[in-house]
């Protein structure tokens, strides 16, 4: 029987540019990114400290975002223990930057565990405003809250609830939805072939990602913005749950340009239309990128 | 720290902890039963102390004018194995310390965390578990 990810080549093959590079790309190990706490230090002290502690980096598309060259992966960093930096791929930084938290503004990240999208709102928002950050599981908002404490942030509410039944008495300028997803992003091949960090479970991701989408939106001020994001390439994960969203609520997706190469949404697949405001969602494939593979459509609340 | 540093922050307290809370503009409505936590930890009552937390002090010991102590790289490797050192005369007259209760520890230019002075002299090391562990491995500085 075939795993699910040969099956998603079988279907994809076509639809991914450049293929043979990216099947050539799976099998290099994703390169470290580190995100500059701008909350607790500026840009060229946390720089400057990493130099002094050997870390070889260079610029990427985003300031706040280093590109890891070299490390003694051995060696401990101070840099983190002071919290001055925050182990982030490049493609977790998109969203944020889609969703352009301002400070003040009254923010809801749906699904916020780990908690690298929710810290770099916060930052770009110069903690100011309010975020909610929300899981659903105990376990993952230690990890949450870990994190929110270790970056130093104060305008953070945390709260456990199923996403899809968050209540909605308040209504928030912004929402970001990073939704749980079967992961193909995220796929590394290792020397045998073999998937790593491959996702298991029989779960009906669509089905509970269409619930909390239509959650997050109804959460919205009139006017508001909705990032829905994914580390999945898969279509059902992504543009048919636009496309249902569409058909349910007055949204509008936005266009968005985004400073690293993409492609834009699929608008049929498999003999399915999808409607035409799904093409203006994005696409960032792991081999143009250098970082993990992310789907992401910027909605407006009309 | 000055009085007016706490202008922009709510402060309440939840089991022996006190947290800052970014001011809000509008009441807010939480989701029944969701409550986990909000703001920043910032101090905890210890023994009858109030012990400012690690993360509270590395983001704002900036705005602190007293009570801190600045260490040699060697001196916090020696805090963090040992557990605890003693303090010579310049330093404790450089700090300007009087009396015991916990002090700010910085090195290099950055605040660490929280010592507990004590004795006059004796310094002990208060930062998280695993700081402590990790610190005495860092190869480069």
């Amino acid at each position: 029987m075939k795993n699910p990810f040969s099956l998603f080549l079988e279907d994809y093959g076509t639809l991914i540019p450049d293929f043979q590079e990216y099947l050539v790309d799976l099998k290099q190990p994703l390169p470290l990114y580190y995100r500059i706490n701008t909350l607790k230090t500026d840009l060229e002290r946390a720089k400057g400290l990493l130099k002094r502690q050997g870390l070889q980096f260079r610029k990427t598309c985003f300031r706040e975002l280093i590109r890891v060259k070299d490390q003694d992966s051995d060696s401990p960093l101070l840099s983190y223990h002071l919290g001055h930096i925050y182990p982030q791929a490049l493609s977790s930084c998109l969203p944020v930057y889609a969703l352009s938290p301002k400070g003040g503004e009254q923010v809801l990240d749906l699904c916020a565990a780990p908690g690298g999208k929710t810290t770099h709102m916060a930052q770009l928002m110069d903690d100011s405003g309010l975020i909610m950050a929300n899981d659903r599981k105990l376990g993952r908002l230690t990890a949450l809250m870990a994190n929110i404490k270790r970056m130093g942030i104060t305008n953070t509410i945390v709260t456990q609830s199923r996403g899809e039944h968050y209540k909605a008495d308040f209504k928030f300028h912004k929402v970001l939805l990073d939704a749980p997803c079967s992961g193909i992003g995220r796929y590394r091949l290792d020397r045998q072939g073999r998937i790593r960090h491959m996702r298991p479970g029989k779960t009906d991701l669509p089905a509970i990602q269409k619930a909390l989408i239509t959650r997050a939106f109804d959460l919205l001020r009139p006017g508001g913005v909705l990032v829905y994001s994914t580390c999945t390439l898969n279509v059902e994960e992504n543009e048919a749950v636009i496309h249902y969203l569409l058909q349910k609520r007055p949204a509008e997706v936005t266009s968005w340009q985004p400073p690293v190469p993409w492609s834009p949404g699929i608008t049929e697949f498999k003999g399915k239309k999808y409607e035409k405001g799904v093409g203006l969602a994005r696409r960032f494939y792991p081999h143009k990128i250098h970082s993990v593979g992310f789907f992401l459509a910027r909605i407006a609340k009309c | 720290m000055e009085p007016e540093f706490f202008e922009p922050f709510y402060i309440y307290a939840f089991n022996r902890q006190a947290f800052l809370f970014r001011k809000q503009p509008e009441k807010i409505l939480l989701p029944e039963r969701s409550f986990v936590r909000c703001g920043l930890p910032f101090v905890r009552l210890v023994a009858g102390y109030l012990k400012p937390t690690t993360v509270f002090l590395q983001r704002f010991a900036e705005t602190a004018s007293r009570n801190i102590i600045s260490l040699k790289w060697q001196d916090i490797i020696t805090l963090c194995t040992v557990g605890e050192i003693v303090l010579s005369d310049d330093v404790l007259e450089q700090s300007g310390i009087e009396a015991p209760g916990y002090v700010i520890i910085n090195t290099l230019g950055y605040a660490l965390g929280a010592g507990l002075l004590l004795d006059g002299s004796r310094l002990l090391c208060r930062f998280p578990k695993a700081m402590k562990q990790a610190l005495p491995r860092i190869s480069k500085i």
